[in-house]
């Protein structure tokens, strides 16, 4: 096989302020301007384009119609979407990659957007939380009692404390460690309000064993990043973001009713080939990791399965302090889901490429160069559960 | 099986309606007679939630070597948590309560509310429950819950 030109991300937009009344595809379309003049590009270099939404997951929620590359009037040759609940940089990045090591595109441009904020404050007006209550074929348990998404990950905190003794302010420390770092990221929603483990156990419990500061935020906003080859990449405007290597593990691989599936994500083949593909011994190569958080336990969950800890042992692990600044691993450096935006694994992919180029200001980790940026996503039939798992590994020489 | 109809279902139902798809219709056939049938595969007794191919070897089309039967409706509970906050309308008379994931004798898992007596502890996994009923006639549904067993 001849030797493949690696991929790197070579320009990065993002939209956290919008005015009132910004639709998703006006949001879109806005980080997607702001990506391209990042990059040092024109519109009119861009000839590919993914639309990155949240379907296939508990609520397929941005099903609204149009392009963001009409928009702007972006040439592209190519324009489909793509994602499976939260997981959305990485399938966009894997997508890209077929069609930039082809030679079908140049540039392609990729974008989510969601204005979960908005449309959940429609829905409180009517005494909803949350966007989705309709059941869709095939999902089971929203007419029980079974209707949002913590409705039923709470049971993989539930049973890891059951099994392990993991306690609920085990699962504040990452709370709190992640809002630490939000303190130094002055783009994050909850940028200067720090909190405690004390606060944590204090916030209300929305569904036991979570309080609502295990629950991510509900955020509008969109990110764009653009993809391109080694070559083209190096005259740009930005210092590019190599995609060193990039894996995949499905939950749907098992039946319902595996129960490591509880305890565990979908991390062990992602890990094995991304790592490989990275040239990666083990997570003591890696500088910082972005692993996707919707609550609290999935951050747990995903310290065990890369192997930071032993399973089981994730707890006493975070309660140590290790992924908050000034721990061994920094994770969610951003805040995350937690406490920067919720854009889906978009968030951290972005917080990743910002670290990675020395951008980070305050929160900046010194000399970062390898990172992980995770995404999972795709909720099953209950028993629920993320269904896809995804690995992507950035660096920079 | 314990049976608990709820006598005059006189309430309009105010919450999400169930999604019943040609795949699971049986099954709710089934709950309305007040059986629990689970898909069963004629050929090695495996039992399946929801339909699916049997795993453990090949298939006829469309499954046809399977269909639904009855099962004893007992099991343990897997998993548990406890909902403080109505995220719809219609939980808000209902909170706080219990929603279960239940792993049945027969293998699969299934999830609902716990009714009748409360577990207290969240952790403390593995006690015994049994399927009741619960009819909407009004709707043309019966909803499967579960209690627990009393040892």
């Amino acid at each position: 096989m001849s030797e493949r030109q690696r991929i790197a991300v070579v320009g990065l937009g993002t939209v956290h302020e919008a005015p009132t009344g910004s639709s998703q595809r006006m949001l879109a379309a806005e980080a997607a301007r702001r990506a391209i003049a990042d990059a040092g590009l024109q519109v009119s270099d861009i000839d590919g384009a993914i639309d990155l939404r949240r379907t296939g997951g508990g609520g397929d929620r941005a099903s609204y119609t149009d392009a963001f590359t009409r928009f702007l009037g972006v040439p592209a040759q190519f324009y489909f979407t793509i994602g499976r609940g939260g997981a959305l940089a990485g399938l966009a990045t894997a997508a890209a990659t077929g069609f930039l090591d082809r030679g079908l595109a140049k540039y392609v441009l990729c974008v989510g957007a969601v204005d979960d904020h908005t449309k959940a404050q429609r829905a409180k007006a009517k005494g909803m939380r949350g966007n989705a209550h309709v059941e869709k074929e095939g999902y089971w348990g929203k007419a029980l009692g079974d209707v949002r998404a913590a409705s039923h990950h709470s049971w993989m905190a539930a049973r890891h404390m059951a099994e392990f003794g993991t306690t609920s302010e085990d699962l504040g420390a990452i709370s709190v460690a992640q809002r630490a770092w939000a303190c130094m990221n002055p783009d994050a929603r909850m940028y200067g309000k720090p909190i405690t483990v004390a606060d944590h156990q204090a916030s209300p419990w929305v569904v036991e064993p979570y309080h609502l500061l295990d629950i991510s935020l509900i955020s509008d906003g969109a990110v764009a990043f653009i993809l391109t080859t080694e070559d083209r990449a190096r005259d740009l405007a930005k210092p590019p973001v190599t995609v060193m290597g990039q894996g995949f593990g499905e939950v749907a691989a098992d039946l319902w009713w595996e129960k490591q599936n509880y305890t565990r994500m979908a991390v062990a083949n992602a890990k094995e080939t991304a790592f490989a593909q990275a040239g990666l011994n083990g997570v003591e190569d890696l500088d910082f990791a972005q692993l996707y958080d919707c609550f609290t336990a999935e951050v747990l969950f995903q310290l065990e399965d890369y192997g930071w800890c032993k399973k089981g042992e994730g707890g006493p692990f975070v309660s140590a302090g290790s992924i908050g600044p000034g721990g061994s691993i920094p994770v969610n450096t951003g805040g995350g889901l937690l406490s920067n935006w919720h854009l889906g694994d978009l968030t951290g992919f972005a917080e990743a490429v910002t670290q990675l180029r020395g951008e980070a200001g305050e929160r900046q980790i010194e000399g970062a160069q390898v990172a992980l940026a995770t995404g999972h996503g795709g909720e099953l039939v209950s028993p629920g559960m993320c269904s896809i798992h995804t690995s992507t590994i950035l660096g920079v020489s | 099986m314990t049976d608990t109809a709820t006598a005059g279902d006189v309430s309009a139902w105010n919450k999400p309606h169930p999604n019943i798809d040609l795949d699971i219709e049986p099954f709710w056939d089934g709950l309305r007679e007040h059986q629990f049938l689970l898909w069963t595969c004629h050929v090695c007794d495996a039992r399946y939630f929801p339909k699916s191919f049997c795993v453990n070897h090949d298939n006829e089309p469309f499954a046809q070597n399977m269909s639904w039967q009855p099962s004893s409706g007992r099991g343990t509970i897997f998993a548990m948590n406890r909902h403080h906050l109505a995220f719809h309308p219609g939980f808000k008379d209902d909170v706080p309560y219990v929603y279960a994931l239940v792993e049945l004798e027969e293998g699969p898992m299934i999830s609902s509310t716990i009714v009748g007596e409360q577990p207290e502890e969240l952790t403390v996994l593995g006690r015994g429950v049994q399927v009741v009923f619960e009819d909407h006639p009004a709707e043309g549904f019966t909803l499967p819950r579960f209690e627990l067993v009393t040892e």
